[in-house]
């Protein structure tokens, strides 16, 4: 089994979903299973749901190894996304398959080809009679206009082979289709781009599909994109089942969908179909096809309860779909077409807030990180309930205090608040949805709003609907925030059917959230939870899950056993991702090991953690206080965890401890310790702890005083923010006062935090865990960049490789006592800044911590789980896990970034957190661990060739040994002018580059004609030079290997130098947690 | 209005009328399909019953003739959660609404359809009233056991056409001849688009008038299970088993089993949707076929007769689905011979045709 490796846009974990149900499917088929995956922090990964599991690079090179060692059967491409099946199709067009006879199951290479070589692909929809948009393959830029130009703008193009929709774009003219043509052509593995008619404005619908064996398809869902044709359906509102189709045509999608798996010729396995639909005469074209689980197969999964990738699975062996039980039911078989009683809605998250210099737009290029679903009894329901569910601060579909665009002037917009909002719908954008709402309000008609955004009138008619409830209900507004608001009952009861939150109802009836609450529980008008079951309720299901509406009848099954409600960290964004979800697993598989019912509740449709088999009971809802409090008031467990999810629970803790929930394991109070900068810092002055020098400030004025008094540089960031949001090193006032009012608007209510800022300090994360009584470190980590840039984002590595004994034990020592003192029960994660031998607390998480699946898997302990068991009561001792395991290999971490989807950002990393995922090299030594994650964080290494170096003035006597090396080992190197100076003063022979605004060939020039294999560059100060983010931004357009950090190419230089030298070798995680028990017992 | 919907066994259900109120009494059945009101709306097999859709949002893509399966309304009633207020889809001629007002229908929305959905699978199929909100429940229940005594369940005579007619052209290379019990739009389309001269019957034809027709081969179709005059239809054809091929589709195919000698059972909860498995003995192939019946043919009473088969069963329940006779050359099936796409024909109905065609 192949997995998707590192979680990027476009590929995120609804791969770990289908791989951890195909890895559970394969063993109850007594199957023996190998599984490779570059990234740890996957369930699949997990030793144990495969019999050997590599976390090793996905390349070519590296799989042949682990084919030649494990001699495998079959290989299952199909889970591993877009990366999977293009590592299958290389694997094959370069003979390996063959060569140790291994056949490829579930969707055969020519299945693969079929539907990803666009020519294949479109020669077998003609066959079927199936239109596509026109449309021609380019393999050169002058083929491409020839092509385009002859079908007319506007146009799209997609390269081929490309994930996600990277690299393809839709032009209006004849240089945009020159520019797009040479950027797709150059991230397309095989150099071909297609140029296609653009159906832009068009239905986008999908059909998920399943096709075994024996010729029996089944129609999984259909699914429409509430976004039309034209923007990414990663990136678009999806519902699921589609809404504006007619009986008949229904129909016909689902006879091209049987048609079109069969000529594509999956055999066993699923596919999803995207088709264009004229909204005007219903002409229907093919848009692609995806011959494996995908993004869509998880959402379609999860709207109807089929486990589309544990069925796929069982029919890539040979079984056929009658033969395989629906689990849900317990009782019918898989060969049967899921329906709903219900209606799904998915949202996508975005962070364009982390990439300010990015154009703010949706188009073809996938840009979202993350999903939402929600599920309700209508559209608008769902639609509100997806919009909390999202996590950015809003709590339905508008009137939540949070408007940008008051109502007030909406009344009477004036021509340019009107333009402005034409603007946004025109335009797709994040914010669309909200601007719909200003449109509506502003008075436009449907049919305006349609023409301008060509979202269909439905979807437009549904939200005009809740903007008139919206009125309905501010009727009976509180005349003071401290009256009770006089509502009646039935408007009550209409607005929580279409989704109000109490949050939204408490803004129109200026009133209180909690008096909400209290007024609909006085009318009873109570959440009632119903089945996703997979066939509106004609069998009585076995194990369905749960979603809240209200409807006049409960059907949940809380039962009188022992529970714990998990709380999951909701949709993916920068900062919070698959690690949570990971953790939050592990917390269920510990409750059920103690014989504890675990109830999860989660809205991330991609996660494991959603999967209807992870828990006792699973609750799709969105991670507001309301929602939740319904759940536990409905449930009523011995505790909650909150420590597992993320900043999403934890934000939550004070509120639930209000309202009278018992939080297991760290006590919110403890919590908050950590959390509040004065009280922690008394806590550290009492432990007798160094901590950098600092203050917080509310104001400017504030902010300047406190650093004149701790000296510059300064990190400055608001409190309570995630992912180091808005947080930045500061040289000097002028800066400092900029800073001040953008992060002001971020953090609200909370203040500003000032640090003394240790420059080239080394960066030292600890995760440890504790049970009250005893502190046991999981491993201490040390980071490879220098403190300053976020410790998501920086490499690091387990053991650490150049910190001193001494230093550790100050670690060790420090770490313990803070715990001891917050009186952690469960997970704590710390981290330091080592400079001058002195270690500095810089940050303390009383909670599950991004980095806890690496340590476990590197350790071969499951932290989480022990944290889990801990919070139950069982002392460290009970599990066996007294002393900290310092590991004999190394393992590195690398970070994984999402910058070729944000043309024209600067790749340079800081304090805030800019990566998407990431991987893990591991070795007997650090250099091989290093090389190991380089290779498998994409970093094409070169064995061979030119370097270009050009650094600040800074890192000029360091890049000397680093530029030497290169040098011994055979590279040339060119440098700019100043570097250039340095080097030749030590004896390095290096060729100077003119400025790129001072002549050609310049530095871009040789990038562009493939001449530099690796590039090194630090940024020479917070403003960066043009020509440096020129240079950076070009790497990304070509693939360049590069490193923007001189720890980083050290590493790497070391790194290139061992590839030269040795072969690199494959090692399972079975066997290195084999040896290492060897070693401990010996 | 303010409205509910009683169940013979008391319980009720409230919504509101989307017109005015008017009582109506049918047998309440379910359907999971998530698309295809007007179809069901109009399918002479559902005449006099009142529809629940589990699906909650209806008429979103609103009402075209062209989707008729029979000429009229034929529900008692349709219960719904939601009743779009627009309708979007570019075929679209009128509203959902629109439609029922017209025809003087009755749609009951804003009913938690899902709680009356989990209510019948676990109590079975039964009848319904719908009524006004303030109706005095126990004469509600009086006039539902009324009209279950008084039932004569004499639906098909209304389904039916009065008089014969022929379709197609006159020089068409087959011709076969349908005893109609409320034949749908659908399969009159199919098999015309084979280029097939249909001979429609009215149910009460006898079968010297269904002889005269000279027709290659007799469907009979779909139309109200349970009638009074099956019992009848199937002492017609009893004489033409073996003599000519014969096609029974759904309640035809009880007919047909009925002149063999089968019995007709009713089930707890029938098979109401697009979605159901139908499996073949001896086969891993299968396929997903439309259903909407709550009665099947009774195996153990088609296990006794000879050279009856049952050849396609329901893969969960495992109800008879589909039934062959090869020596007398008949065939029924239980499910709906669907067009499977634009201009496509079913492939039972292409096997048929294929039989009447071989001597």
């Amino acid at each position: 089994m192949i997995g998707s490796g590192p979680i990027i846009i476009g590929q995120a974990c609804e791969f770990d979903y289908s791989g951890s149900q195909a890895c559970k499917a394969l063993k109850e088929e007594g199957y023996f299973t190998i599984l490779v995956n570059s990234n740890p922090a996957t369930i699949m990964t997990d030793p144990g749901l495969a019999d050997v599991t590599y976390i090793e690079p996905l390349t070519v090179e590296i799989v042949e190894k682990i084919i030649k060692k494990e001699r495998p059967d079959a290989i299952l491409p199909t889970l591993g996304g877009q990366t999977g099946l293009n590592l299958a199709y290389f694997l094959m067009k370069e003979g390996i398959l063959k060569k140790y006879g291994v056949e490829s199951i579930g969707a055969s290479v020519d299945a693969i080809s079929r539907a990803e070589d666009r020519l294949l692909f479109k020669k077998a929809m003609q066959e079927i009679g199936i239109d596509m948009p026109k449309s021609g393959i380019a393999r050169s830029t002058e083929e491409g206009m020839r092509i385009g130009l002859e079908i007319g703008f506007p146009l799209i193009l997609r390269p081929a082979y490309c994930l996600g929709g990277a690299g393809g774009a839709t032009v209006y003219n004849k240089q945009e289709l020159e520019k797009f043509l040479e950027k797709g052509l150059s991230v397309s593995p095989v150099h071909q781009v297609l140029v296609e008619q653009s159906v832009l404005g068009w239905k986008e619908i999908e059909f998920e599909v399943i096709r075994d064996s024996a010729d029996n398809v089944v129609i999984i869902t259909s699914m429409e994109n509430v976004d039309p044709m034209g923007i990414h359906t990663g990136d678009s509102m999806v519902v699921a089942p589609a809404q504006t189709l007619t009986a008949q045509e229904y129909n016909e999608f689902v006879d091209l969908s049987r048609k079109i798996i069969r000529k594509v010729g999956v055999t066993g396995g699923g596919a999803n179909i995207q088709f264009g639909q004229n909204p005007d005469n219903g002409k229907i074209v093919i848009i692609e096809v995806n011959p494996r689980l995908s993004r869509s197969s998880a959402l379609a999964s999860k709207a109807t309860g089929f486990p589309i990738a544990r069925v796929a699975t069982k029919l890539a062996v040979g079984l056929t779909l009658p033969e395989v039980i629906n689990q849900i039911t317990g009782k019918t078989s898989s060969f049967f077409e899921p329906t709903v009683d219900y209606c799904v809605f998915k949202i996508c998250r975005f962070t364009f807030e982390k990439f300010p210099q990015a154009e703010r737009v949706l188009n073809t290029s996938m840009k979202a990180v993350g999903e939402a679903m929600s599920i309700g009894r209508n559209f608008k329901e769902a639609l509100q309930k997806g919009i909390r569910s999202i996590e950015i601060s809003r709590f339905g579909f508008g009137c939540d205090s949070k408007d940008s665009i008051t109502d007030q002037l909406l009344k009477n917009p004036g021509p340019l608040l009107l333009q402005q909002i034409k603007d946004k719908i025109r335009v797709p954008n994040d914010e669309r949805i909200f601007y719909l709402r200003y449109a509506i309000k502003a008075g436009l008609s449907i049919d305006e709003i349609y023409s301008l955004s060509k979202i269909d009138r439905w979807f437009l008619d549904n939200m005009k609907q809740l903007v008139e409830l919206e009125e309905k209900i501010k009727a009976a507004r509180a005349t003071s925030r401290d009256a009770e608001p006089e509502i009646s009952v039935d408007v009550l009861r209409e607005a929580k059917e279409n989704g109000f939150s109490d949050r939204q109802l408490a803004y129109l009836l200026n009133s209180k959230e909690d008096v909400v609450r209290q007024i609909r529980k006085k009318q009873n008008i109570k959440a009632a939870y119903k089945l996703v079951d997979t066939c509106a309720g004609e069998i009585d299901a076995e194990k369905p899950y749960f979603y809240s509406t209200y409807e006049t009848k409960d059907e949940s099954r809380a039962s009188n056993k022992k529970k714990v409600v998990i709380l999951g960290g909701g949709p993916n964004r920068i900062g919070q991702g698959i690690e949570f979800d990971y953790c939050c697993c592990h917390a269920s598989y510990a409750l059920k090991e103690e014989n504890i019912e675990s109830v999860m509740v989660n809205c991330n449709p991609e996660t494991v953690s959603t999967d209807y088999d992870t828990s006792t009971r699973l609750y799709f809802e969105p991670l507001t206080l309301e929602d939740v409090l319904n759940i536990i008031e409905l449930e009523k467990p011995i505790g909650v965890i909150v420590q597992f999810g993320g900043q999403t629970p934890l934000n939550l803790a004070v509120s639930l401890r209000k309202a009278g929930v018992h939080i297991l394991g760290t006590s919110a109070e403890n919590i908050d310790i950590a959390e509040d900068r004065e009280r922690f810092k008394r806590m550290l002055q009492k432990l007798n702890l160094l901590q950098p020098d600092n203050g917080t400030a509310f104001t400017f004025e504030e902010a300047k005083g406190v650093a004149r008094r701790i000296g510059y540089p300064v990190l400055v960031r608001p409190s309570y923010v995630l992912g180091g949001r808005a947080m930045e090193i500061v040289y000097d006032e002028t800066t400092l006062e900029k800073f001040i009012t953008e992060a002001a608007k971020v953090s609200g209510d909370h203040p500003i935090l000032i640090d003394k800022f240790l420059e080239d300090a080394i960066e030292v994360d600890v995760d440890l865990l504790g049970d009250g009584e005893r502190f046991v470190v999981g491993g201490i980590m040390e980071h490879i960049e220098e403190a300053g840039i976020h410790s998501g984002d920086s490499a690091m590595s387990l053991p650490t490789f150049t910190l001193s004994a001494d230093i550790l034990n100050k670690i060790r020592e420090a770490a313990c006592k803070m715990a001891k003192e917050l009186n952690v029960v469960g997970l704590m994660n710390v981290q330091f800044a080592v400079k001058d031998d002195k270690a500095y607390v810089l940050e303390v998480n009383p909670r599950a911590s991004r980095t806890v699946p690496f340590v476990s898997k590197v350790i071969g302990v499951p932290l989480a789980k022990l944290a889990t068991k801990v919070m139950l009561g069982k002392t460290l001792e009970e599990l066996k896990f007294t002393k900290e395991i310092i590991p004999t290999h190394f393992a590195v971490k690398e970070s994984v970034f999402p910058f070729n989807r944000f043309p024209g950002v600067d790749i340079i990393l800081g304090p805030e957190m800019k990566s998407t995922g990431e991987v893990m090299g591991i070795d007997a030594d650090f250099g091989l661990a290093y090389i190991k994650s380089q290779i498998a964080a994409g970093q094409n290494l070169p064995r061979k060739g030119n370097v270009f170096i050009s650094v600040r003035d800074k890192d000029k006597r360091t890049v000397i040994f680093i530029a030497k090396k290169l040098h011994e080992l055979g590279f040339r190197l060119y440098a700019t002018e100043g570097t250039a100076d340095a080097l030749s003063k030590n004896g390095i022979p290096v060729k100077i580059l003119v400025k790129i605004a001072e002549g050609r060939p310049n530095v871009l020039d040789l990038m562009k004609d493939g001449k530099i294999q690796l590039v090194i560059n630090t940024p020479s100060g917070r403003i960066p030079r043009q020509d440096e983010v020129k240079i950076r931004s070009q790497v990304i357009l070509h693939n360049i290997p590069y490193v923007t950090t001189i720890s980083a190419a050290q590493a790497t230089v070391n790194g290139i130098e061992i590839l030269l030298k040795k072969d690199l070798k494959i090692k399972s995680l079975q066997e290195y947690h084999r040896s290492a028990a060897r070693k401990t017992k010996g | 209005m303010n409205a509910i919907l009683m169940l013979q066994d008391g319980k009720i259900f409230s919504g509101k009328t989307t017109g005015p109120i008017k009582e109506v009494i049918g047998e309440v059945i379910l359907n999971t399909a998530v698309v295809g009101y007007q179809e069901m709306a109009t399918d002479p097999a559902n005449r006099g019953k009142i529809l629940v859709l589990t699906y909650p949002l209806v008429g979103n893509y609103g009402i075209n003739p062209k989707f008729n399966e029979s000429p009229q309304w034929q529900l008692s009633g349709l219960v719904v959660k939601e009743t779009s207020r627009i309708i979007s889809n570019w075929q679209a001629k009128t509203s959902l609404e629109d439609f029922a007002k017209k025809q003087d229908a009755l749609i009951l929305h804003k009913v938690d359809t899902r709680s009356l959905a989990v209510y019948l699978r676990h109590k079975g199929e039964m009848l319904g009233i719908i009524a006004g909100l303030s109706s005095d429940p126990k004469a509600l229940l009086a006039k539902i056991d009324t009209y279950r005594k008084s039932q004569t369940r004499d639906l098909i005579r209304a389904t039916s056409t009065a008089k014969s007619s022929y379709l197609g052209s006159n020089r068409a290379r087959q011709k076969i001849a349908i005893l109609d019990l409320g034949v749908t739009t659908d399969l009159l389309a199919q098999l015309q688009s084979l280029g097939a001269g249909i001979f429609i019957l009215p149910h009460t034809a006898t079968a010297k008038e269904i002889t005269k027709t000279k027709a290659g081969g007799l469907i009979i179709s779909n139309g109200p299970e349970n009638d009074v005059s099956l019992e009848k239809i199937a002492e017609t054809i009893r004489p033409l088993l073996g003599a000519i091929p014969i096609l029974g589709i759904s309640t035809g195919l009880h007919v047909l089993a009925l002149a063999m000698g089968a019995k007709i059972s009713r089930m707890k909860l029938g098979h109401h949707g697009i979605n159901y498995p139908v499996a073949h003995p001896g086969s891993f192939k299968a396929e997903i076929t439309v259903q909407n019946h709550s009665f099947v043919v009774d195996s153990d009473s088609l296990d006794k007769i000879k050279n009856v088969k049952a050849v396609g069963y329901h893969l969960n329940d495992r109800t008879i689905e589909e039934v062959a006779n090869n020596k007398l050359r008949c065939m029924g099936i239980q499910y709906y011979p669907q067009s499977p796409g634009k201009g496509q024909v079913h492939s039972v109905l292409k096997r048929f045709m294929h039989q009447c065609a071989t001597k």
